[in-house]
């Protein structure tokens, strides 16, 4: 019964070979006869920097969970990092961690349960160093033995960000990871960034374009599911990016 | 790909190493050894006994109903003359109750995984699912026994301690643990297909109840056989707890098989 893969078996260095971090072909998904996302391609190298930007119902959130394998395509294929979300799922998550602007965490489990939890169900070898390590970076180690119910929605945030970093992903999706956090705790989200991004790639989902911009390396803009545009951030300032935005969306 | 003609780009104003924490700096990588099936499958288990042995939220509202159901029973026998026996319904009454406190304590059992979408990082694991409808269902048959031991008792003293029970009587055990897995089996995965619908607590019961009908049909016959004893007791009582094991391993392994479909639908 017993199912080891460590991080160095063969999927794994595959993984780490890919030059992908997504790999998008012809992907669409429709609810009923209603398309969210519509013949969408375009590939991200590794180690980039990702930001999706669109207006409400535009798909960015379809996106985000068919890409952390929540959702399945109706048609087209998804590689992450080299894995195809529909041959090798447990590969794909195994290597992305999913930040959404709800905690999916257990409220009536201590900040230490929920990420040891985390830990030991994603086979992290030293799980308790691991947590400790976590809680430092998002500064609640003094409040590991609450609740995460009684926790602010800032201080819940960071322990979903520590929970989505527990197994030390390679690929981070983050779903308005903004969204509650105080300024304090957006101080500390930007500082994990900037330590992270130089060992992992990031997709991120916001309403905010310049926080937006100012993160990415890529641009990716959807319009009623459709791909508008994707382009390095480089080839791009934001007045014109912002201006394309609300050509595109309207306002 | 590029709808737009691109123009040169200022230097972003991207948050950097000299802004962070000292802790965040010291986030080292780690290995990861994926667990075994079973392993996945304690932890899980234990996640859900640990969260309700802190809130007992399950439990006490089980058996509070429980007890609210035997009140209702004791309400309705006391109408019957004074000498009415119990004894020959008290195996269908004994199930009309472990039927109605399941249905509560099913509808219950994945509201905790709704309120922060934690069953959403459940499925983020790479893991079996079905591992996950397993655990859920552990949990469910432990703390439905554990509101059969509290409650069938009560019954006894309340209903059937003036009746001259069979020598077989101890024999009902075997119908209430195989109907209770059954039940816990089967209502984990319908809990799992209505808890994100509208009035699910309806659906359940219109859904559980049609869907158990044989197993409660052949746990009455079982128990009720058991209570009552009888030479040709054995004649009734091995066919229908066979029925009922029967049920059981159809109804688990279809879950099992199916489970991944569901919860990821």
């Amino acid at each position: 019964m017993t199912e080891v893969v460590e991080k160095t078996s063969a999927p794994v260095a595959a993984a780490a070979a890919a030059d992908s971090a997504l790999e998008v072909r012809a992907l669409s998904k429709a609810f009923g006869t209603r398309k969210a996302l519509d013949s969408l391609s375009f590939e991200l190298p590794t180690g980039a920097f990702l930001a999706i930007c669109g207006a409400n119902g535009a798909g960015k959130t379809t996106l985000l969970r068919i890409l952390a394998t929540l959702a399945r395509p109706s048609s087209g294929s998804v590689s992450v990092l080299g894995c195809d979300i529909k041959e090798q799922p447990d590969e794909v998550r195994a290597r992305i961690g999913f930040i959404s602007h709800r905690s999916m965490l257990y409220p009536d489990l201590t900040a230490e349960e929920n990420l040891l939890l985390a830990a030991r169900l994603y086979g992290v070898v030293e799980p308790q160093t691991r947590v400790s390590e976590l809680l430092a970076a998002v500064e609640l180690t003094a409040r590991r033995y609450d609740l995460a119910r009684s926790f602010s929605r800032g201080m819940t945030q960071r322990l979903a960000i520590a929970r989505a970093l527990i197994h030390d992903p390679q690929l981070v999706l983050l779903d308005e990871p903004y969204t509650g956090l105080d300024p304090h705790a957006s101080e500390i989200f930007d500082a994990l960034l900037a330590t992270q991004r130089a060992s992992r790639s990031f997709v991120l989902v916001s309403h905010d374009l310049r926080k937006g911009f100012e993160l990415a390396s890529h641009l990716l803009l959807l319009n009623r599911g459709k791909l508008e545009l994707f382009a390095p951030s480089a080839e791009l300032d934001f007045a014109s990016f912002s201006q394309l935005y609300y050509q595109t969306v309207g306002g | 790909m590029t709808a737009t003609e691109p123009t040169p780009r200022a230097t972003p104003s991207v948050p950097t190493a000299t802004a962070t924490s000292a802790a965040a700096a010291t986030l080292t990588p780690t290995a990861t050894r994926r667990p075994s099936t079973f392993r996945q499958y304690r932890i899980l288990l234990g996640k859900d006994l640990r969260r309700e042995f802190r809130t007992r939220e399950m439990l006490t509202s089980m058996g509070i109903y429980a007890v609210l159901v035997l009140i209702v029973f004791g309400t309705a026998l006391m109408q019957a003359s004074a000498g009415f026996d119990v004894l020959p319904v008290a195996g269908g009454l004994i199930w009309a109750l472990i039927v109605f406190t399941s249905l509560l304590g099913l509808n219950r059992s994945f509201s905790h995984e709704k309120e922060e979408a934690a069953l959403e990082g459940i499925m983020l694991v790479p893991l079996d699912r079905s591992v996950i409808f397993l655990a859920k269902a552990s949990a469910n048959v432990l703390f439905l026994l554990v509101v059969e031991i509290i409650t069938l008792p009560l019954f006894y003293f309340l209903f059937l301690s003036g009746s001259a029970l069979a020598a077989t009587f101890g024999l009902a055990i075997v119908p209430l643990l195989v109907g209770t897995i059954g039940i816990a089996g089967v209502g984990t995965l319908l809990a799992t297909i209505t808890v994100n619908t509208r009035g699910q607590d309806v659906l359940l019961a219109v859904l559980f109840v049609p869907l158990v009908f044989p197993l409660l049909y052949a746990c009455v016959a079982a128990t009720s056989v058991a209570l009552l004893g009888g030479e040709d007791m054995m004649a009734t009582f091995g066919p229908a707890v066979a029925l009922a094991a029967a049920y059981d391993v159809i109804m688990i392994l279809v879950s099992w098989l199916l489970y991944d479909f569901i919860i990821s639908a």
